[in-house]
């Protein structure tokens, strides 16, 4: 499973892990996993609770950083960087228990998405010169898209974040990823708390993002029917090692998958 | 606390902006000509413009800290290290505290009237602003460098001490020398008389008419004001409420935590030293009493009474929190006692009815008088009160 | 790198200023006494810091919120001490046994009074606001320490007041190799050391204490297992009142000066202290009070008393830089 760390991915990979593991003083959450990503995929990290998926996930956005290995995004190593620069470099994601800016309107989530994409400084602020101005009118609009694109309705746009529905919060969660215009997209269970229709929604709009804009998307999945369903490529963590990688027929029947989610079949 | 009434907000969208953002705009309008003309209805040395005088300068120092502790969630509690350093500016240059300047002659910059002649640094007041401006936007970015990676209450602590160190500085000032004959301060004592303020193309105020005070201040005040709202609805603004609201979400979305930060406590300063700047020539004198902790305190509560990060409801605020202190204690507080045959000094007690006052307006109304509609939210639902993260924020 | 500066670093900048004045005081006077008797002294204040860090860090590390009031209930507590025991008639006429018969009742009646208080702005002051963002609480306790400062200033006026020297504190009682020691000092440590024990040894093997222990790790998790989480608080705030009001009885044997500021001061300085050690660590707490005194009296002694709160506060910024957690304390938990 160990990988040579190839750090220009000549195979194509939009992002590669090497031999990244995190370690909270004596706990060890995730050990030594190489992990790739082709670009224009839609790939799943599943396991269960405790597996390290989340703690995988922000090493990878900059939240953690490693205490060994290598992270590597197009090209570039982004191992231990900031998480803003991450994002400006093209990854963005959406968080568990979705954190979005609960007093803002859901445009205004957008538009701080949008923030590494912006030019606008202080003085040209102030100073409300023509460019920021002309700048203000296109980032507008584009969160407004963006929020029509990920399935928000006219009047939830001005809506104050806290105030929406919980499919609108996750709609709007995704919007302010987007927002950032980003090659590779984490989503870190996103059909929590939907019903079949909702994440059958998701998926299709998941599979949209792909196929139209070119979007890789790397999910942390509980929901089977959807990471059975839309996974090209399902890598499985328990214990924060890598105990399978592969398409979803083969890793379904893996044994140590079953085991690590069922308990010792004896 | 109510609970949120969802139609309430919906009254925000679309059609009611624009119909009630004509009626404000009009209104504020009113008000600042109101503002504009006030002094001509007073003598032009009365009490009431000095002490609307007062209030102008700390409604500045209120939206200052209303950057800082409003928008970007950032405890600051030494603020009044940013009015000692633009006082002091204008105390280094604008009077005759550094008499050995140029071999006794003094350093004159686009002065007119008597203080061209006088010994000492004397800068034109424009040039004093800014000076004042960029020293106070530097302090603000060293004092908030330490407190990144802090935790919201630490950096309460962090910044009072700063405070604490600046007010040291400034008592102690009269022994620290930049060079012989060029101390820091002076101490106690205080650095007096300073210039009256000199603008160019207007003669050089004085002490017995206040209008031309006045309207500076209401200059400045006009000036935060337009700043603040420019910077409130831009990217900066955004990326400012968002590092309050959550700041792994915000810098995970792309907002650069150090920079945005920095931003906020440069910005913030930078008006706490405009205003205290103006204050130095207008109270002639900079001495290091006037800088103690509780006038941190003072400012803060302008801006949580009037409703944090609002920016109308920290002018109300401000305006009524200075007129309390300044007219309303001394004042009534004065007469009443008397009145009910008591033989006491209610301004012993000014101190204790302000903490008092504190503690009520926290209990009972935190969101302030002129409440942010966010921070409504915020304080009745505990929603998005600075989300308590498990991450520890790599900035 | 910077776990690495920050574990030695804090280190070396504490031992700055003794190893300098250690040094200077050899060359000039050929032995240490003078440092001695710098540390001496620091390791007396100290106690009382102390104690009122141990206040802090108590509150602190089971509500995460710091009681700005706490410095102020420890003067109260000096005042409530001063106006006990001239109540009851000691004075420096009185005699041995009478006197420390009298002091303790003293001890007792200012360890009650700031207990009572401390609870009594708990209840007011900060579990009204328990959900509130973190300014709330911060704000009313500002405020209450405005209140008590006017207490203070009401009832005493408005400089510093002389009270009776009843322990002759300033009288040597032994003389260790040039390094004098006080009556003054020996009380101080003679009531620190035992409410010290007697603290950590209560939270650390009570029922109470392990109800505070878990309430401060997860108050949630505490509340499920049927621990009462608000009488748990109320106790933790009693705790440190009982440490402040000794605090302050010994402050005002000691110092012989008592005066309505010297809670705001005297709160910095033992937050400083709490924060040094690492807040929510009790032995942090007593060594950061300890470490705090010494570094004060040096300053006091060698650059004077008018920049010692500026370094104290400089030392307090450096260790919010670079090591937050403090010298006990471990580096912030990641949760995951």
């Amino acid at each position: 499973m160990s990988d040579s760390g190839d750090r220009t991915g000549a195979d194509g990979a939009i992002l590669r892990a090497a031999g990244v593991s995190k370690a909270f003083g004596g706990l060890v959450a995730v050990d030594d996993v190489t992990f790739s990503i082709p670009p224009r995929s839609i790939v799943s990290i599943i396991g269960p609770n405790g597996a390290g998926k989340t703690t995988f996930f922000n090493m990878l956005t900059g939240l953690y950083k490693p205490t060994r290995g290598q992270v590597v995004f197009d090209g570039k190593d982004i191992t231990g960087r900031r998480p803003d620069i991450i994002t400006s470099l093209g990854v963005a994601r959406t968080f568990q228990n979705i954190r979005l800016f609960e007093t803002m309107s859901a445009i205004e989530n957008v538009l701080v998405g949008q923030h590494s994409r912006m030019k606008a400084t202080i003085f040209g602020s102030i100073l409300r010169t023509p460019r920021v101005r002309r700048e203000e009118r296109e980032v507008r609009e584009r969160a407004r898209e963006t929020l029509a694109y990920a399935g928000l309705s006219e009047p939830a746009l001005e809506e104050m974040a806290a105030n929406l529905s919980y499919g609108d919060q996750r709609r709007v969660e995704i919007a302010r990823a987007l927002a950032s215009d980003p090659t590779l997209l984490l989503l870190d269970e996103p059909t929590a708390g939907m019903n079949p229709q909702e994440s059958a929604r998701l998926t299709a709009f998941m599979e949209q993002l792909r196929d139209e804009r070119g979007i890789t998307i790397l999910l942390i999945e509980h929901d089977m029917r959807v990471v059975m369903g839309v996974s090209e490529r399902i890598t499985v963590l328990d214990h924060g090692e890598k105990i399978a990688e592969g398409p979803p027929e083969d890793v379904r029947k893996e044994p140590r998958v079953v085991e690590a989610y069922l308990g010792k079949q004896d | 606390m109510s609970a949120i009434d969802p139609l309430r907000d919906r009254r925000e969208t679309l059609a009611g902006l624009a119909r009630s953002r004509q009626a404000s705009r009009a209104f504020t309008g009113l008000v600042i000509f109101g503002a504009i003309v006030l002094p001509f209805f007073y003598p032009s040395g009365s009490g009431f413009i000095d002490d609307s005088t007062t209030a102008l300068a700390y409604v500045v120092m209120a939206l200052g800290l209303n950057i800082v502790v409003g928008f970007a969630g950032l405890l600051d509690l030494g603020y009044v290290a940013f009015f000692a350093i633009g006082a002091f500016t204008t105390g280094w240059f604008a009077s005759a505290f550094y008499a050995d300047a140029n071999g006794g002659a003094g350093i004159h910059l686009f002065v007119t009237g008597p203080a061209a002649e006088l010994p000492g640094i004397h800068m034109n007041f424009l040039l004093v602003l800014v000076a004042a401006v960029v020293l106070t936007a530097v302090a603000g970015a060293l004092i908030g460098l330490p407190t990144l990676r802090l935790r919201g209450d630490y950096i309460a602590i962090v910044t009072l001490a700063f405070g604490e160190i600046v007010g040291r500085v400034a008592i102690n000032g009269d022994e620290i020398k930049l060079a012989q004959d060029y101390p820091l301060t002076r101490g106690r004592q205080g650095i007096t008389p300073v210039d009256k303020i000199d603008l160019p193309f207007v003669d050089q105020f004085t002490s017995l008419n206040l209008r031309p005070w006045y309207w500076t201040a209401l200059g400045l005040a006009l000036l935060t004001l337009f700043v603040n709202f420019r910077l409130r609805d831009s990217r900066l603004g955004r990326a400012w409420i968002a590092v309050r609201e959550d700041e792994v979400a915000a810098a995970s979305m792309g907002v650069p935590l150090v920079r945005t930060k920095l931003l906020a406590y440069a910005t913030g300063a930078a008006f706490g030293g405009m205003s205290g700047a103006f204050l130095g020539s207008y109270l002639n004198t900079v001495n290091a009493d006037q800088f103690e902790f509780s006038f941190s305190i003072f400012i803060l509560a302008m801006i949580i009474l009037g409703g944090l990060g609002s920016i109308w409801g920290v002018v109300v605020g401000a305006i009524a929190l200075s007129f309390i202190n300044n007219r309303l204690i001394p004042d009534v507080f004065n007469t009443w006692p008397a009145k009910v045959g008591l033989d006491f000094d209610l301004t012993e007690l000014s101190f204790g009815i302000f903490g008092f006052l504190l503690v009520i307006m926290m209990v009972l109304r935190p969101a302030g008088l002129l409440p942010e509609r966010r921070r409504r939210l915020e304080l009745a639902e505990g929603v998005g009160a600075g989300e308590e993260d498990l991450y520890e924020a790599r900035a | 790198m910077r776990g690495f500066l920050g574990q030695y670093g804090l280190i070396v900048v504490l031992l700055v200023l003794p190893v300098v004045y250690g040094i200077q005081d050899l060359q000039q006077d050929g032995d240490l006494s003078r440092l001695g008797n710098n540390l001496m002294d620091g390791l007396s204040n100290g106690a009382i810091w102390a104690l009122v860090a141990l206040g802090y860090t108590l509150v602190y590390g089971i509500i995460e919120l710091i009681n700005f009031a706490h410095g102020d209930v420890f003067m109260i507590g000096s005042f409530v001490a001063f106006g006990f025991y001239g109540t009851i008639g000691l004075s420096t006429a009185t005699g041995t046994v009478g006197l420390l018969g009298g002091l303790a009742v003293t001890l007792l009646v200012a360890m009650l009074a700031c207990a009572s208080l401390n609870v009594m702005i708990e209840r007011v002051a900060y579990r009204p606001l328990r959900n509130a963002p973190k300014l709330a609480p911060l704000i009313t306790a500002v405020g209450f320490s405005f209140i008590l400062q006017n207490v203070g200033l009401l009832w005493l006026g408005g400089s510093q007041r002389g009270v009776p020297d009843l322990i002759e504190s300033q009288k040597e009682l032994v003389n260790l190799g040039g390094v004098s020691i006080s009556q003054g000092d020996a009380l101080a440590l003679a009531v620190t050391a035992p409410l010290v024990l007697l603290l950590t040894g209560f939270v650390a093997t009570s029922r109470i204490g392990k109800a505070m222990r878990a309430t401060a790790q997860d108050p949630e998790a505490a509340r499920l297992m049927g621990i009462n989480v608000d009488t748990t608080i109320s106790l933790t705030f009693l705790l440190g009142g009982l440490l402040a009001g000794a605090a302050g009885l010994i402050y005002a044997l000691y110092q012989t000066t008592i005066w309505f500021f010297q809670g705001f001061q005297a709160g910095l300085i033992a937050f400083t202290a709490a924060v040094m050690g690492g807040i929510g660590n009790l032995r942090g707490a007593v060594l950061g009070g300890l470490i705090i005194g010494c570094i004060q009296q040096i300053s006091d002694n060698r650059i004077g008393a008018e920049w010692t709160p500026a370094i104290v506060f400089g030392y307090l910024v450096l260790i919010m830089v670079f090591r937050p957690q403090g010298l006990l304390g471990e580096e912030t938990r990641e949760a995951g």
